[in-house]
This record gives C-alpha cells, structure tokens and sequence, in this order.
C-alpha cells in the first residue's frame, strides 16, 4: 500500500504550550486511519497543520511523496471536514455542495449544467436527494453532517480530515454514520483521516489506529493490537477498558500498594518513557465470595462493592480496594444472568495471571 | 391532594393562552401611548398644517395647496432637495469606503475580543466630544491658513491655499463622514464577528481564492450589517442641518436649513410641507435599503 500523507517531525507551540511534539505518521493511500486522543493531546492541531490553515514551527508535511509546507491551504488539495460542519449558512444545500466545484482556484466548473450534474450524484452518494433546495438551517444535525461531507468529497481530495465528525451527533445516529462513512470511504477509494477521543469509535472505524497523547503519536497498530496489547499505560487508559496499577516491578513480581502481583506469564511490554504499570481488562476479572481465594496462576485481591452500571448486553460493577482505588468489572450478561451483590460488603476480585498487561 | 385542589381552582372559562395575551398586552401600553402622543400624532399635524395658509406674519387655517405649489415650483428649494439627496449619497459612499474596510479589519481579522473592543471605542472617540467643538475643529484644520494648507504649501505640492477646503460642499462632506463613520463601522463589525472562521477555511479549503471567498462568502454574510449602517447614516445625514450650516458658512443648504430658517421667520406651514417631504423621502430610502436584505433572518 502506498502512503498519501507522510508527516516528518512536526512540532508547533502556541506560546508555551507545545501542542505537537516531533510527530511522525505515515497515512496509507485507500485506508481508514482513525486518531485517537483525549482532548487537549493536539489532535485538531494536528489536522489543522496538515490542511494547512496553520504552519508547523518545525517538520515536514509532504502529500504523495510531495513536500506541501509552503502551499497554502486552498492549493493543497486535501479536504476537511469540520466538528461543526460550517456550512456555508446564506447558501442552500446544492450551493454549499457545488461551492467548491465553482468556486475553486484551479480549474472551477463554470457551466451550471455540469456541477449541477455532478452535485446531484455526490448528493445521492451520501444520501441527500431531494434535499438541493433547503436552506442549511431547516435540516437536521445528520443532514447538515453530510452535506459537510458531500461538499468536501465533490472536490475529489485524495485526502480527507475528519475532526470529530460525529461528535455533534446523537448516539442512535452516530452509530448508523460509522458504518456510512467506512462505506462511502470504501466506494470512493480515497484516505480518510478520522480524529475522534471516542476510544469505541477510533477502534470501530480504522483499519489503523493511531494514538496521540501530549502532542506525540504514542501507538500505530491495527484496532486488535491497539486493544489487546497498548503500547504505553497511557494507551491503556484511553481505552478505557484497562484498570491500572502503579508500582515497582520486579523480575518476579509486580509489587503495588495492593499486594505483589505475579509477572510470570503475564505479558510484559516496554514502554520507554513512562511509568511501569499492572494492567488488567475489566472483563477479564471475576467476582467471588470474599472467603474464595486465589487459584494456581490466580492474582487475588478483596475489594467492597460500590455500585454497578448496567449496559443492557453487560453489567459494570466498581469495586473499590482498601486504600480507596476502585477497580472496574465487566461481567457479560450472555454468559450469565447478573448478580447481585451487597453494598459495601467485601468481595474477592480474581483474576488469571496471564491475562495482565505489565508495562515496564 | 394538594395537587387537586390547585387544578380545580384553575379557571377554565380563560384559555391560558389568551389571558397571556391579555397579561403581555400590558407591556406594550408605554411603546405605543409614546409613539402615538409624540410621533404618529405630531406627524399628522405637521401634514395638516401644511395645508393651512400662510401670510407673512401669520398663519390660518384655511386649507389650500398653496405651499405645496410653492415648493416643488420653486428653484430654490428644488434645489435644496437635490443638494441633500447628493450630499447624502456621497456620505454614505464615503462612510461606506472608509467604514467596511474598517470593520473587516475589527470585527473578521482581529480575533482578540479585548483589541476588538478597543478598536471600536477608538471608532467612537469622535463622539466624546460635543457636536460644537468637534464641528468647529474643522475650521483651523481645513481654513485657508488651516492646518492642511499649511502643510500643503510648506511641502510646496500647491502655491497658493486651497479656498474649496472650508466653507463648501466638500468641507461638508468630510466633516459628516468623520462623524457618521462609526454608525456604519459598528454594525458591519458586528456582522463580521458573527462569521465563523470555520466557514472562511472550509471555502479555502474548497479551493477558493481570498477574492473569490470574499465575494461568495464574506460579503453577503456581512450585507445585513451594511444596510443596518446605511439606514443609520442615511436617516442622520438627511435631517443634518447643524454640520452643514457651520462647515459650509451657510452656503451649502440641505432641507433641514431650509425648515431652520422657514421656522425661524414663523413660516410654519411652509416648514410643515419641507418637514413632510423629507420624512417621505426618509422613509422612501429606508423602504429602498431594507429589500436588499432580509433583516427578519438575521434576528
């Protein structure tokens, strides 16, 4: 697979605070690449460099093998598309469509019959016929998405930013644009770049994961990779499946605040850079009466139960550990029905060795 | 049970919406009672007595078209209309000259709201002091031993002083500008603030040009704030008469000198016809300037 976007030591600061830092990413050619960082990890700088509306302090942006640093946005030819969508609001749909097509630098499209044509087809793509002569004001919040969508994708940019896309979006119909998008991406053949800091929708979507944090790409792997073994305990945060634990590894064990935990067939990743950290999946851990104890290759700890979210397929349950640290579980409903358990009574959070993560 | 009995004291012959109704009627009796006792009431009278007849000294009521005949018959005050109809087409040319810019700069491309202010208030600076001294200003800058021909003559680009500077239509011209400036500078800057920057980089991103995203986009979104301004200058510049009698040496007369000094020698009925025909053509350019854009959306 060829690469589009290759991103070389890019660095910006907005005064004192360096919202990029060295960034390297490579953005296959006919791929879904989505970005993953919470807010403040410089993923809209990020895209704003790479459109070019704003310039590096240092590093190198080039398209197709191409240096594009000194071109300035309207030459680049990558297309955007914004968290509020901003629509063009004096323009109807059709308008803002074909806006690009008529209005572009290079080569614009005079003849009305032509972008008329080719904003009709764009506006079936992605599902907007019937809708050329509304005003941007009198549709819906999934409707004005894809007008955003269609206007960027008429310009037939090779290249395609996404910055939180559906953030504005409610969740019924959030879910149904992440199979549209993947869909239309697929048809088109082009490269979308999807930034999101929802860790459920970054793994859905992309065939590529990236995580960003603090400005700096800590993590390219496919979406199993990125889940199953995070490069960093940061990682393993975002995803928001992983409960932590600080401590001092040895080369037995892992010795916390809550007792030594054993390393011994435990998978052990080096994260340079970071703190070492335990981790263990909330799904992977099971809640026993507190006399059970630990079976052979079994890490146990005792923890009060504190509340439980239900989710409809699965039950969370928060448990919180004698120092106050509260451990998630996740029991899957399919595999049994949920259980109750009593407030703050104790219970025997266990676990199989194996299953944890141990940064080092 | 508490809950019960509130329901049943509710009164079911008086649809709540309509006794809203009845109840937010009551905010508009001081609006109305103002404009009808001091507006709609003084305007009716200015055109009754237009009609009255009118003498030398005094004035019956016996109606006639006399003063009508008069006005549109006569050179000098035909005259007079023509002046302020061109000397208000010009300022609002030259406000909207000085002014847009202006509030491209203010309200698109300083995106600081503290430096925004500041600009703004800079704009109205000319406001703090009073219309007297601020008129009177002009003199020793545009006189014939003013400022402006002094410099001229020092750096030798002219000879002799430039007579046309002061106590003519253009010292006129430029006095109102410099103080109707601000009414057209402040709305469009509003207009422009109200443009998402979002908006202007997606139409880059599209691929437009800076002139072509300035006409497609940034133009008609600002286009209400410009009529806004227009209607401000225009109404002000067509009752002008204090600038144009202290800058022009009371060469220059708009219709608004001709009713100072009509009422000055008690000819009020012939005051009335010049005050009626200033406020059709007043309301005449309003009406023009409001079909440009559609304020209703903008609100």
């Amino acid at each position: 697979m060829s690469t589009i976007l290759q991103l070389t030591g890019v660095s910006k600061s907005y005064g004192e605070v360096s919202a990029l830092r060295a960034v390297h990413l490579d953005v296959a050619d006919n791929a879904y690449v989505t970005l993953l960082g919470p807010s403040g990890s410089g993923k809209t700088s990020l895209l704003r460099v790479i459109a070019g509306f704003e310039l590096p302090d240092a590093g190198s942006v080039a398209l197709r093998g191409r240096p594009i640093d000194g071109v300035p946005a309207h030459r680049r030819g990558i297309g955007f598309v914004f968290q509020n969508f901003a629509l063009f609001p004096h323009l109807t749909v059709e308008r803002n469509i074909s806006y690009g097509l008529e209005n572009r630098e290079t080569d614009p499209v005079t003849d009305p019959k032509i972008w008329r044509g080719r904003t009709k087809d764009i506006m079936e793509l992605v599902g907007l016929t019937g809708f050329g002569g509304r005003n941007v004001n009198q549709i819906s919040g999934g409707q004005r998405q894809r007008v955003a969508l269609a206007r960027t994708l008429i310009t037939e940019p090779r290249l395609v930013l996404l910055d939180e896309p559906l953030g504005a979006l409610d969740a019924n119909l959030r879910s149904r644009m992440r199979a549209e998008l993947r869909q239309i991406r697929e048809r088109l053949g082009i490269a979308f770049l999807h930034v999101t800091g929802n860790e459920s929708e970054a793994l859905a979507m992309g065939d590529v994961v990236v995580v960003l944090d603090h400005g700096a790409v800590t993590q390219i792997g496919d979406p199993d990779t990125v889940y199953n073994r995070p490069a960093s305990p940061q990682v393993a945060r975002f995803l928001n499946r992983y409960n932590l634990f600080t401590g001092q590894p040895s080369t037995a064990d892992f010795q916390t605040a809550h007792g030594r935990f054993p390393i011994a067939g435990a998978n052990v990743i080096t994260a340079t850079g970071a703190e070492p950290a335990y981790a263990i999946r909330y799904d992977r851990i099971a809640v026993k009466p507190a006399a059970a104890s630990a079976g052979a290759g079994e890490v146990r700890v005792e923890g009060a139960f504190v509340a439980s979210e239900y989710t409809g397929a699965s039950v969370l349950s928060f448990f919180a550990l004698p120092d106050g640290k509260v451990i998630e579980v996740e029991s899957h409903l399919s595999q049994r029905p949920p259980e109750t358990y009593e407030p703050h009574a104790p219970y025997s959070l266990i676990w199989n060795r194996e299953a944890a993560l141990v940064f080092v | 049970m508490a809950m019960t009995s509130t329901l049943g004291n509710a009164e079911p012959t008086v649809e709540p919406k309509t006794r809203r109704n009845l109840t937010t009627a009551w905010l508009l009796i001081p609006g109305v009672a103002w404009m009808v006792l001091f507006l709609a009431l003084p305007i009716l009278m200015m055109i009754y007595i237009s009609f009255w007849t009118q003498t030398t000294f005094t004035i019956k009521s016996d109606l006639t078209t006399a003063n009508w005949v008069n006005f549109f018959t006569s050179p000098t005050y035909l005259d007079s209309l023509w002046t302020t109809v061109r000397i208000w087409i010009t300022v609002l040319a030259a406000t909207l000259i000085v002014g847009y810019p202006t509030a491209l700069f203010v309200g698109l491309l300083v995106r600081n709201k503290t430096t925004q202010t500041v600009l703004l208030v800079l704009c109205v600076i000319p406001f703090w002091t009073s219309f007297l001294i601020r008129v009177l200003a002009w003199r020793p800058m545009l006189g014939t031993d003013g400022a402006i021909n002094l410099i001229l003559l020092k750096l030798g680009l002219i000879s002799q002083p430039i007579q046309a500077l002061l106590f003519s239509e253009l010292s006129v011209v430029i006095g109102m500008t410099q103080i109707y400036c601000v009414f057209m500078v402040g709305p469009i800057a509003f207009m422009m603030g109200r443009i998402d920057p979002n908006v202007i980089e997606a139409a880059q991103d599209l691929g437009a040009g800076f002139w072509r995203i300035f006409r497609t986009i940034i133009l008609p979104l600002s286009m209400p704030g410009v009529v806004v301004g227009a209607i401000f200058v225009s109404v002000m510049v067509l009752g002008e008469f204090a600038t144009s009698a202290a800058l022009s040496g009371r060469k220059v007369n708009m219709l608004g000198n001709i009713i100072v000094t009509q009422v000055g020698s008690l000819k009020w009925a012939f005051a009335a016809v010049v005050g009626a025909v200033l406020t059709v053509l007043m309301g005449l350019v309003v009406a023009g300037l409001l079909r440009i854009v559609d304020l209703r959306k903008e609100l």
